[in-house]
This record gives structure tokens, C-alpha cells and sequence, in this order.
């Protein structure tokens, strides 16, 4: 047997590596401006530039129209003509009427329109490309004040902040709970946050597909959640080092759970503050009954990790706050800055939130189940809670 | 069905919350402000609402001297021809006439890629006297067959028309001398008659034919052309925006002047693509209308006409008062999107 031959490796970056790491570099520089300059011989030249405009958001106030725009196109355009409802109209663009690409601009029209009616606007480029925007029921756009300042913040309050609290209440009777009802109660609350969990990354791609092509919306929620998810089990993992704990550690936990669910309910908050500003919403008392009834299931799974411990009724409600007071944060960003942008990004930290507290939650009922073996309890679980929002989703929607 | 979405019942309730709110922001609104963005030359000719908003219009100008035409001139301007006479003593009328590729500026900043009759939409307007002989000199300046079908009497080789002979379709390059007399009196319009026809009209390949009666019509103190048309900017077969002579509201920018009382006869010409139909809406006003002027009778004293595609009809009338006077398509959509202009009557 010949004595294997090992090679030591070395870290230090040696010039000749240096030069064998560049080359690829240069001679793809080569190609690109090659390519660049003799077109590759692929002769391909558009007979149209290709363009791009995507609306933002609308601004609508008395008899005038604001459209803020970006160009997400590969090159600058310019906006050459506004047609509103079958009528070319006068228009201002501010800054300028060409836009550099990425670049945002604004476009004023003094236009009379009426309110709750429909508007279709079309905006042509110089080179005759036509962009839609839509204006489904046409009303004034809420401004910044201390009225609907108060609006959202209610709004926040209603979805959000009373009902995780009430839930939150349920804490001095579940404590009598036996050891297999409280396995039975996480399972639920693992079975609450899948649903949460989905329903979040819906709502991320629905908002995905609003977002300019450039930023690649889909692709934004894949870093927004894959980097939460491990960031997350980053800090519990550093968390379990450090104190050791169980008690801390599952205190940890319903701090992730309050966390994530805060990311949820700061989607919903977006999404209820613009479908407000796009006159699709009418909180009606109803519908504000049902979101009580659906959120209150949160509280619960805040506190299901907590229920054997004795956490102060302060670290209870700081919870509680956490998980719904983005809410109210939410309506404010939606209301009055809606960006899709942002939106998404937002509910893809919520996603990755919540998947990381379901993994963490089943590793504790991983523990339970070690000591007790109950199958059924924890399949009943999880079903039970995908069906609470399931069907509390059915009867209020 | 669509997968629940707690954002879905949102959009149900109708619209009582933002109902209230959106009224309050109504009443309270005495702000007046009137934003107004540097380099926004604003219209020119009190096309505001005042407080009410803008009227509809362009901003700015179309670059005429670019375009190579001004529907100004275009107003006044009769092509009589060459004018020689034959051996045996008709009048012949030459004309020179070439189909070109041209980018015409139609809205200010937007570029129309055109086919055009001599670079200009419409082409030029050929007027004359009931039997001269008209003699066409067509070539064909661009890169896509073309022709010239006029309405009127002449032999089917000179209909210009796939199919016909040599002058249905004229390739790149190649010329056709299209001539026959001109016949009966009336208002016409020649167009190309290549296939797809809808394209190569909507592109702007048209004009007027006007052919005066031998003992002409009695005189007047202004004669206009106006040739109703509509521009497909995008290509989807629909009109984006509608005008008379080439230029999306050239005449609300830049009003016709007439004096209260004058005689105007307007020959009237509508070669509007893909719409089913036009019209013509006088202020203020009553005209005689001549369907196709084929009569010198008139047939009706009205305000509003309707005119089919390649219907056309000569109107005359006078302004009793002083003032601003609109005329558009009573198609009120066509009007809001460029088919609106005004005579201006000074005493």
C-alpha cells in the first residue's frame, strides 16, 4: 500500500490564481462587447422599443387626477398622451414627461369626474404604445388626517389588536388543561399557522403579480421568507445555547409565534388599507364581526406554548400587541402609501415567520409525543385547527 | 372557485363606509388650487371648465413643417393640375401623384408611421370641371403595393383595383398613369384600393375629388375641404383618434376665421376606417347639405349629418352673429378624442 499523497491546501490567494479567476471575466467582457457591437450576428433589432409602464397608485382629488408611474421598461420612454374615458385630455407630467428607466414621474390631469363612477385611462408614449389603468369606483383619495389617521387606526384595532388579546384571555382556563389537551391545543395551533402560513404566501402572490416585472415579485418572496424562516431558527437555536431552558425556550417560541402572526395581520393591515384606497372595502359591522371571530384563534396559538409556564400578565399582553398592532401599521402603509412593492415583501417575512414557528412548535410536540405516544391527538390537532379557519373563513366571507 | 382569501370579503359590502366618507371629502372641497407643472402650455383658446376641469384637447403642437402639411392650408387647398388642352379641345389635368411611407407627427409627441398620397394626410385634393380629361401620374415611392380607386364614371382598367389590369396594383417603383374624365359633378374621393383595404385606408392612403358642375355653382366667400378620418395608432383595428384633415383637433386649437355673414361651402368627405359611422354637428347653425353634390337642389336644411364610410355631402351656410362656434362629430366620442374644431365669426 503506497502512503496516500496529501496535498496541503493552502488559503492564500496565490497571483497565478488570482489571473486564472479573472480570465473567465475578461474574456466574457470580450464576448459582451463583441456581442454588443457586431450584434452577435444574430441581426435581431426590435421594429418597436419594447416598453414599459407600470401605474404605482392613483391619487384622485376634486375635478383633478394624479397617475404616479414607473417606467420598469429596459430604456427611457415618454408619455405622450392621456386618454380618459374615451377623451384625450390636457396632462402635466412632473418631472418630466421622459422618464428614465426606473425612473417615477407624476401625471396631472385637471379632469372633472364624478364620483362613484368608473374610469378607464389610457396613457400612450411617443411611441404608441398603449398602458391601462383602471379606476374601478372613483372617489376621493384619504388623505393624511387626523380623521382617517383615526379610520385606520380603528380598522387596526378591530382586525388586529382586540381580537389576539381576547384570545390572549383564554390563558387562566386553559392552564387546567391536561397534558394531552394542551399536546392537542399546539397541534392546533401548529394546524392555525399552516392555514395563516398559506393564506399569507396567497396573498404575497397576489400582490406579486402587481409589482413591476423588474423587481421579480415571485422571486422577492423566496428571499423574504427563505431569510426569515432561517433567521429566525438562526436566533432560537442561538436562544436554546445560551439560557438552555425549556420554560425560556417555549416562552421563545410563543415570542416567534406573536412575531409572525404580527407580520400576518401586518399583510392584512396593507391589504385592507389599499383595497380602502381603491374603494373596494366597506368594513361593514358584519365583516368587522368576522374578522374578531377569525383573529381571536391567534391569540390562542400565541399563547398554547406558554399554557404549563407562568409568563407575567406584561409579557402576556406585549404579546398580544406584537401579534396584532401591525395591523393597525399595516392600514396606515396601505392607506396611504399602497405599494406592492412592499406588500410583498412584508407578507413573505410573514410566511417565513410562521413556517418557522410551526417547525419549532412540532419539535416541542416532538418532545411531548417522546414521553406519551398519541398519534390521534396530534392529526385531530392540526386538522382541527386548518378547519377553525376554514370554516370560520366559510361563514364570514 | 378562488381559494379564500380573507382580502375576497372585503370587496363584497358595497360601498356604505366609503360611501359617507367620500361624500363629506365632496362637500368640504373649497380648496381651488390649480396645479400648474412648469412647461405645461395650457390651451390656448379657453378650453377650461374653469373650475370644472379641463376640456379635452391636445397640449402643444404637432411639428407641421416636419409633418410636411397644415390642415390649415389644407382648408383652402384645390388641386386644379396642369392645365392644357386637348386636340380636340377638352380640358386635360395633370397630376403628379406618389405614394410614400411617411411618420407624421398626429399628436404632439406621437409619431403615426403613414402611408400617404404625396406625404400628406389626406392627399391632395383634386378639383375639376365636369368633362376634363384627368390624367393621374402614379408611382409608388414606398415599399408596399398601392394604387388609387376613385369614385366616379371611368373603365374598369382605370379602377384601380387588384384584379383590373395593370393600375389595380402598382408595385414599389412602378408607376400607372390613371386618366379618364371627370364625371358626374359632385364630391368624391379616391382611396387605394390595395388588400387589406381597412389597412391601407386607416394608414392614410385617401383624399377628396371634387368635380364642378360645367356652369359651376354659384359663388361664395370661402370654399373649404374637410376630410373626416381617424388614426389607429396601435394597430388593433380601432381608432384611437378621430380628426378632420389629419390633425386631432388642429381646428379647436386654431380656430377657422369667418365674418358674420359671409357664404361658406364645405365639402365634406367622411374615409373613417373600422367606425361604422361619422357625422357632422354645426353650432348655433343651419346648413344646406348636398348629399355627394350631385344635386344642386339641396335635399335638407339641417344641423346634423351622418355619413356612412365614402359618403360625403357639400354644405353651405353664414354665421348671423358674432362669437365662438364649435363644429364636431355629434359621435360625441369621436369629438372628445381629436373630431372638434371651431369657426371663429367676427363681425
Amino acid at each position: 500500500m503506497n502512503q496516500p499523497v496529501t496535498q496541503p491546501m493552502t488559503n492564500r490567494l496565490s497571483f497565478r490564481t488570482l489571473i486564472l479567476l479573472l480570465i473567465p471575466v475578461i474574456l466574457l467582457a470580450g464576448v459582451i462587447a463583441l456581442f454588443l457591437y457586431t450584434g452577435g450576428g444574430l441581426g435581431l433589432e426590435a421594429p418597436v422599443p419594447v416598453e414599459n409602464l407600470a401605474v404605482e397608485k392613483y391619487v384622485l382629488e376634486r375635478n383633478e387626477i394624479y397617475l404616479h408611474v414607473r417606467n420598469t421598461g429596459p430604456e427611457e420612454l415618454t408619455v405622450a398622451s392621456v386618454i380618459i374615458n374615451e377623451a384625450i385630455m390636457p396632462f402635466a407630467v412632473a418631472p418630466s414627461p421622459t422618464i428614465p428607466r426606473l425612473g417615477r414621474a407624476v401625471i396631472h390631469v385637471n379632469y372633472a369626474w364624478s364620483y362613484a363612477e368608473a374610469y378607464g385611462i389610457t396613457i400612450f408614449t411617443s411611441n404608441a404604445i398603449p398602458f391601462e389603468v383602471e379606476i374601478p369606483v372613483a372617489f376621493e383619495t384619504p388623505q393624511p388626517s387626523p380623521r382617517t389617521f383615526w379610520g385606520f387606526t380603528l380598522i387596526g384595532l378591530y382586525v388586529g389588536v382586540i381580537p389576539v388579546l381576547l384570545g390572549i384571555l383564554w390563558f387562566p382556563a386553559l392552564r387546567q388543561l391536561g397534558r394531552r389537551a394542551m399536546t392537542f391545543l399546539m397541534a392546533a395551533t401548529a394546524g392555525l399557522l399552516i392555514f395563516l402560513g398559506l393564506d399569507t404566501l396567497a396573498e404575497a402572490l397576489e400582490f406579486a403579480a402587481a409589482v413591476p416585472s423588474s423587481f421579480q415579485g415571485v422571486g422577492l418572496i423566496g428571499i423574504g421568507a427563505v431569510a426569515t424562516f432561517l433567521l429566525l431558527d438562526a436566533i432560537s437555536r442561538r436562544q436554546t445555547e445560551v439560557t438552555g431552558g425549556e420554560v425560556d425556550h417555549r416562552l421563545a417560541i410563543a415570542m416567534i409565534i406573536a412575531i409572525g402572526i404580527g407580520f400576518h395581520n401586518l399583510g392584512e393591515g396593507l391589504a385592507i388599507g389599499a383595497a380602502y384606497n381603491v374603494g373596494e372595502v366597506a368594513l361593514g359591522t358584519f365583516l368587522v364581526v368576522g374578522f374578531i371571530i377569525q383573529n381571536i384563534t391567534e391569540g390562542l396559538g400565541i399563547i398554547a406554548p406558554v399554557l404549563r409556564d407562568r409568563p407575567s400578565i406584561g409579557r402576556l399582553a406585549l404579546m398580544g400587541l406584537i401579534g396584532g398592532a401591525p395591523a393597525i401599521i399595516g392600514a396606515w402603509i396601505g392607506g396611504y402609501t399602497p405599494s406592492p412593492f412592499l406588500a410583498v415583501l412584508f407578507l413573505a417575512i410573514g410566511t417565513g415567520a410562521i413556517f418557522q414557528v410551526v417547525y419549532e412548535i412540532a419539535k416541542l410536540i416532538q418532545k411531548d409525543t417522546a414521553r406519551e405516544s398519541m398519534p390521534m391527538t396530534v392529526f385531530s390537532g392540526v386538522l382541527t385547527g386548518m378547519l377553525v379557519l376554514w370554516v370560520t373563513g366559510l361563514l364570514i366571507k | 372557485m378562488k381559494p379564500l382569501s380573507r382580502r375576497d370579503f372585503l370587496k363584497v359590502g358595497g360601498l356604505a363606509v366609503i360611501g359617507t366618507a367620500g361624500a363629506t371629502a365632496l362637500t368640504r372641497n373649497n380648496h381651488e388650487h390649480r396645479v400648474e407643472e412648469p412647461g405645461s402650455g395650457h390651451l390656448s383658446h379657453g378650453m377650461q371648465q374653469g373650475d370644472h376641469g379641463d376640456l379635452p384637447g391636445t397640449v402643444g403642437e404637432v411639428d407641421h413643417e416636419k409633418n410636411g402639411f397644415n390642415p390649415t392650408d389644407i382648408l383652402t387647398d384645390f388641386d386644379y393640375g396642369e392645365v392644357s388642352t386637348l386636340p380636340g379641345g377638352q380640358t386635360l389635368r395633370e397630376y403628379n401623384i406618389v405614394s410614400l411611407n411617411k411618420n407624421i407627427e398626429v399628436v404632439p409627441g406621437i409619431e403615426f408611421p403613414a402611408w400617404t398620397y404625396n406625404g400628406r394626410i389626406p392627399g391632395p385634393t383634386i378639383r375639376a370641371t365636369e368633362g376634363d380629361r384627368i390624367r393621374i401620374h402614379f408611382s409608388n415611392g414606398s415599399n408596399h403595393p398601392h394604387s388609387m380607386h376613385f369614385h366616379g364614371f371611368h373603365p374598369g382598367s382605370m379602377d384601380g383595383v387588384p384584379g383590373t389590369g395593370p393600375g389595380g396594383l402598382v408595385e414599389p417603383g412602378d408607376s400607372f398613369i390613371y386618366e379618364f374624365d371627370a364625371e358626374p359633378f359632385g364630391l368624391h374621393l379616391y382611396h387605394c384600393h390595395v388588400f387589406p383595404l381597412a389597412r391601407h385606408i386607416a394608414k392614410g392612403l385617401y383624399g377628396a375629388f371634387i368635380v364642378d358642375p360645367k356652369e359651376g355653382r354659384p359663388p361664395v366667400d370661402h370654399e373649404f375641404i374637410m376630410v373626416m378620418n381617424g388614426i389607429d395608432i396601435d394597430f388593433d383595428d380601432g381608432n384611437d383618434f378621430y380628426a378632420v384633415n389629419g390633425i386631432p383637433f388642429h381646428y379647436q386649437n386654431h380656430p377657422i376665421q369667418i365674418k358674420v355673414g359671409e357664404t361658406v361651402r364645405l365639402y365634406l368627405v367622411n374615409i373613417l376606417e373600422f367606425d361604422l359611422l361619422n357625422s357632422f354637428h354645426l353650432h348655433a347653425n343651419f346648413f344646406q347639405y348636398y348629399p355627394t353634390g350631385t344635386s344642386l337642389v339641396p335635399s335638407e336644411f339641417t344641423d346634423t349629418i351622418i355619413q356612412g364610410q365614402a359618403q360625403r355631402g357639400i354644405l353651405e351656410f353664414s354665421y348671423k352673429f358674432p362669437g365662438m362656434y364649435m363644429f364636431h362629430a355629434h359621435v360625441t366620442e369621436f369629438a372628445e378624442l381629436g373630431w372638434n374644431g371651431m369657426f371663429e365669426v367676427i363681425s
